[in-house]
């Protein structure tokens, strides 16, 4: 499925990535896509460059870097940070966080945790199935009568660009990729009629 | 779980048993006793190394089969990828293709949506037939004669052009298309499978079987492309560039 709520984790150690990793796996529409060192070089630009939703930090990976990184991390208003914290962790550490996944918290608070940070409303309107738009239709009926992106562009006098951003969603929707899935789809559901089909 | 010669064999299906048809194409059946792996690959002239990383590399996603590892002749490799092919194409798919039968005998409803989906399942089959073929015909042959030609090399000072002529890296082409319309029957099957009436108990069990069927050729389809890219593809290149040295 297309990735839904971009994920990255910041964390050295191999047993609390895991864990992260088992959270994250457990909420549909999270996907995680990279985890990073702590005390990578250019760690602040390399996140940045990837337009994450989300960054979970662990503040023990960025030892001295913590303030640096997370000051300007937190410039990025797209971005959400949430952080991995520990008991002791000192208060002007730990008020740098909106969100938290704290170490003694159990399975269900973790999860809900994560939850709030991914917004509903964000996780439900990306996740939105079902009917396609009436823009949508009209694009699905020429793909699946066989023409290119580029072809229905001219025909439709859109963008490239705006068209394949409607098959993506149309694949979103349907949770169907390739073309002759989506042209079964069409005939079973009268969108199309065989005799139009090339 | 790293799967290791001193395990014994029961244990680890146990574990997991999607191993099943992968300890198959070794000649295991079932019924293979409480031996350790070790001792079933004495017994039934396995290579063991082989058969530890092909069981790995499908047990566990994250597995990266070491240099060590890889010191198995580039035969036996494609050996197994043959009876991968074999069991795909003899016996997973004819076993689709018989669910689909079945769900039309039984179905009462409309059979417009069965004759599509069936329809597209069909034409994944040729497509994922001729792209076995060509593995089939040209990949394997290739390899089996460059690892042929370099056991000689050292007794002939001939060298084979036409096999400088191809490399392994333009069969890293991408599979990606059979992947995904094998996706796309699923979802069919799962979405927009046509309504039953509810008494219609065989039709919803064989759809069930069917989609589990699907799920199974899937997986082991991944795995069977992750051990040509993480297995066959490095073995060969190595031998490429070996072959090469002897210009």
């Amino acid at each position: 499925m297309e990735s839904v709520v971009s994920i990255y984790i910041v964390e050295n150690n191999f047993l609390l990535r895991s864990g992260i990793e088992g959270l994250i796996q457990e909420i549909p529409g999270l996907i995680l896509k990279e985890v990073f060192e702590g005390n990578e070089k250019n760690l602040y630009e390399k996140l940045i460059d990837k337009k994450p939703d989300i960054i979970i930090v662990d503040p023990n990976s960025l030892g001295d870097n913590f303030i640096s990184i997370i000051s300007k991390l937190q410039d990025e208003a797209d971005i959400k940070i949430i952080g991995l914290t520990r008991e002791d962790c000192p208060e002007n550490i730990c008020s740098r966080f909106k969100y938290q996944l704290p170490y003694e918290a159990n399975k269900h608070i973790l999860l809900e945790n994560l939850r709030d940070a991914c917004g509903s409303d964000a996780l439900l309107k990306k996740n939105k199935q079902g009917s396609l738009s009436k823009r949508e239709l009209v694009i699905l009926k020429e793909v699946v009568k066989g023409l290119t992106n580029q072809e229905v562009a001219d025909k439709l006098f859109l963008s490239i660009h705006t068209v394949m951003t409607h098959r993506k969603n149309i694949t979103k929707k349907l949770g169907i990729k390739t073309v002759s899935g989506l042209m079964v789809y069409a005939l079973m559901n009268n969108i199309i009629d065989i005799n139009e089909v090339g | 779980m790293l799967i290791v010669g001193e395990m014994k064999l029961a244990e680890v299906i146990h574990h997991d048993y999607n191993l099943v048809p992968v300890v198959n194409r070794f000649n295991i059946p079932l019924g293979f006793g409480d031996g350790t792996i070790k001792q079933i690959c004495a017994e039934r002239n396995v290579n063991l190394e082989f058969l530890l990383s092909i069981l790995n590399t499908f047990h566990d996603p994250q597995y990266f089969p070491k240099d060590h590892l890889k010191s198995f002749p580039a035969s036996i490799i494609v050996n197994y990828l043959h009876k991968a092919h074999t069991y795909y194409l003899d016996e997973k798919i004819p076993q689709i293709k018989q669910m689909i039968k079945q769900l039309f005998e039984l179905s009462e409803g409309n059979k417009k949506t069965l004759n599509l989906i069936s329809n597209f399942f069909n034409n994944y089959c040729k497509e994922f037939e001729s792209h076995v073929d060509r593995e089939e015909a040209e990949v394997y042959p290739y390899v089996l004669a460059l690892e042929e030609a370099l056991k000689n090399s050292s007794k002939e000072k001939h060298i084979n052009e036409e096999l400088l002529k191809y490399s392994i890296g333009t069969y890293e082409e991408d599979h990606e298309d059979v992947e995904e319309k094998l996706f796309d029957m699923k979802s069919l099957i799962i979405k927009y499978l046509p309504l039953e009436s509810a008494d219609n108990k065989l039709f919803e069990e064989v759809s069930y079987s069917l989609l589990r069927e699907l799920f199974v050729l899937e997986k082991d389809l991944n795995e069977h492309s992750r051990i040509e890219d993480l297995i066959l593809v490095p073995k060969v290149e190595g031998m490429e560039k070996q072959y090469k040295s002897k210009l």
